[in-house]
């Protein structure tokens, strides 16, 4: 299953993230960010299964940082 | 059921007691299941106590109209969130308005940043008359100043400032408008968009029911004050300069876990009971302990009445032939908790005339019975007997 992994800086963001997805009903799971092509160190990622486009419109459109994304697979 | 606690507690102007039974659980619970380091970690107990975390920002924002969560910063107390704001506003110069009745966790920062001359200016609260309050803030305003800062109630005379209007003020001149809404939050609604608050200081630990220790500084607006404190924020750690983003800009070091989530059941519980019936019951007491006092030979009252519009549910007062310190003395021989002298509010005793003496504070809660207020009527009636025998 392909899943998409948005990373942002912080935890708060992460959570916040992760309440306006299932706000609209987009579920998505937080994890430390463990790829090391993110710099910067410490930060979370936002696990999200489907919607992809829609999940980053909806991250970004509440003043969301995103530092990357990674399309990954079975993830989960 | 009509027996008094050991302790009939009228402080609670200065931390409510008792805590809420929800509350007490939810610390409880806190330290047993939410016991890892919250934003540090990526293991399960650390992430739950993460989004316990989040969850009580957003009960915070919700509460006080505030759009983002992530603009709730969770701080020791009301106190250290005055102070990021008001030394973080003015760091680069400017000057500040600020009331008559200003607590000392506002004039004391702006005191320690005044060099050789006073950085602000002080406008006076006139009781019931709302225009002649802005009247003197507006005469106030200079090209100069940055700022209003004015606390919400007064902690020593309950005396209440019409915020919206203030804010209102502020805007209209482009200033910032900071609130403390130490005794208020909790008792009077406050709204950051409706009453034009670009900076809301509160303590979690009265009018909230929260534990002590915990404080927020909620942020309504997009200007990026400096850090007064700097370090680990679990985020960006390869940067040495701290992070911008809200709240980790303000949130060094690892949180109040057991505080943050105790807070949220405390708005819980205010949420449960509302602000309304809260501020009508306490206010009822008041009205009734303040008929009683009024009619006792030798007690000096300093306000009128307490009402639902004007003021907050705290009364100061005195005892003839006692200074306030012996008075609160006897009281507590008695069981009644109360606190006296200057409340940290030299400013209020000022313009009250009252800086020689203090006075006696009352300040019930939403736990407060009308069996208490009566206990204290009668106390303080006892005290102003033996007052007029000696004298």
């Amino acid at each position: 299953m392909s899943s998409m992994c948005f990373y942002v800086s912080s935890v708060t963001n992460a959570m916040r993230g992760k309440a306006v997805l299932e706000q609209n009903r987009i579920c998505s799971y937080i994890s430390r960010s463990t790829d090391d092509t993110i710099k910067n160190g410490c930060g979370y990622c936002l696990l999200v299964t489907s919607d992809f486009e829609k999940a980053e419109a909806l991250l970004r459109s509440v003043g969301i940082r995103i530092r990357g994304s990674k399309q990954m697979n079975d993830a989960l | 059921m009509n027996s008094l606690p050991d302790t009939v507690y009228f402080d609670n102007a200065a931390t409510t007691w008792p805590k809420p039974t929800i509350v007490r659980d939810a610390v409880q619970k806190a330290l047993t299941i939410y016991g890892a380091n919250p934003g540090r970690s990526g293991h399960k107990m650390g992430l739950a106590a993460s989004w316990e975390i989040y969850r009580s920002r957003e009960a915070v924002a919700h509460f006080f109209n505030l759009n983002n969560p992530s603009n709730v910063i969770f701080v020791q107390n009301c106190t250290v969130a005055l102070n990021i704001v008001i030394k973080g506003l003015l760091k680069n110069g400017g000057r500040v308005i600020v009331s008559d009745l200003e607590h000392n966790a506002v004039m004391r920062p702006l005191h320690a940043l005044s060099k050789d001359s006073s950085i602000y200016e002080v406008a006076s609260v006139s009781f019931g008359n709302t225009q002649e309050t802005l009247n003197s803030f507006r005469k106030c305003i200079t090209p100069e100043t940055k700022a209003i800062i004015c606390l919400h109630t007064s902690n020593v005379f309950g005396i209440r400032l019409p915020i919206r209007e203030i804010g209102m003020l502020a805007h209209e001149y482009g200033l910032k408008f900071i609130v403390d809404a130490a005794q208020s939050a909790g008792v009077f609604p406050i709204d950051m968009q409706a009453d034009c608050i670009d900076y809301l200081c509160v303590p979690g630990h009265k009018g909230l029911y929260g534990p002590m220790g915990i404080g927020m500084l909620l942020c309504n607006c997009d200007q990026n004050l400096p850090s007064l404190i700097e370090g680990g924020t679990g985020s960006l750690s390869t940067e040495l300069n701290q992070p911008e983003e809200l709240p980790d800009r303000f949130e060094s070091g690892t949180l109040n876990t057991a505080g943050i989530i105790g807070l949220a059941a405390g708005i819980e519980f205010v949420n449960r009971i509302g602000l309304k019936r809260i501020l009508e019951q306490e206010t009822e007491h008041m009205r009734f302990i303040y008929r009683q006092l009024k009619s006792i030979k030798g007690v000096i009252l300093y306000t009128q009445i307490p009402d639902l519009v004007y003021t907050a549910p705290v009364l100061s007062f005195n005892i003839e032939g006692y200074n306030s310190e012996e008075t609160a003395l006897m009281l507590s021989e008695k069981g009644i908790a109360v606190r006296a002298g200057l409340h940290c509010s030299p400013c209020a005793h000022r313009k009250f005339k009252t800086l020689n003496t203090g006075t006696v504070r009352l300040a019930p809660s939403v736990f407060t019975t009308f069996r208490e207020a009566q206990y204290v009527c009668k106390s303080i009636r006892n005290i102003a007997q033996i007052s007029r025998k000696q004298i």
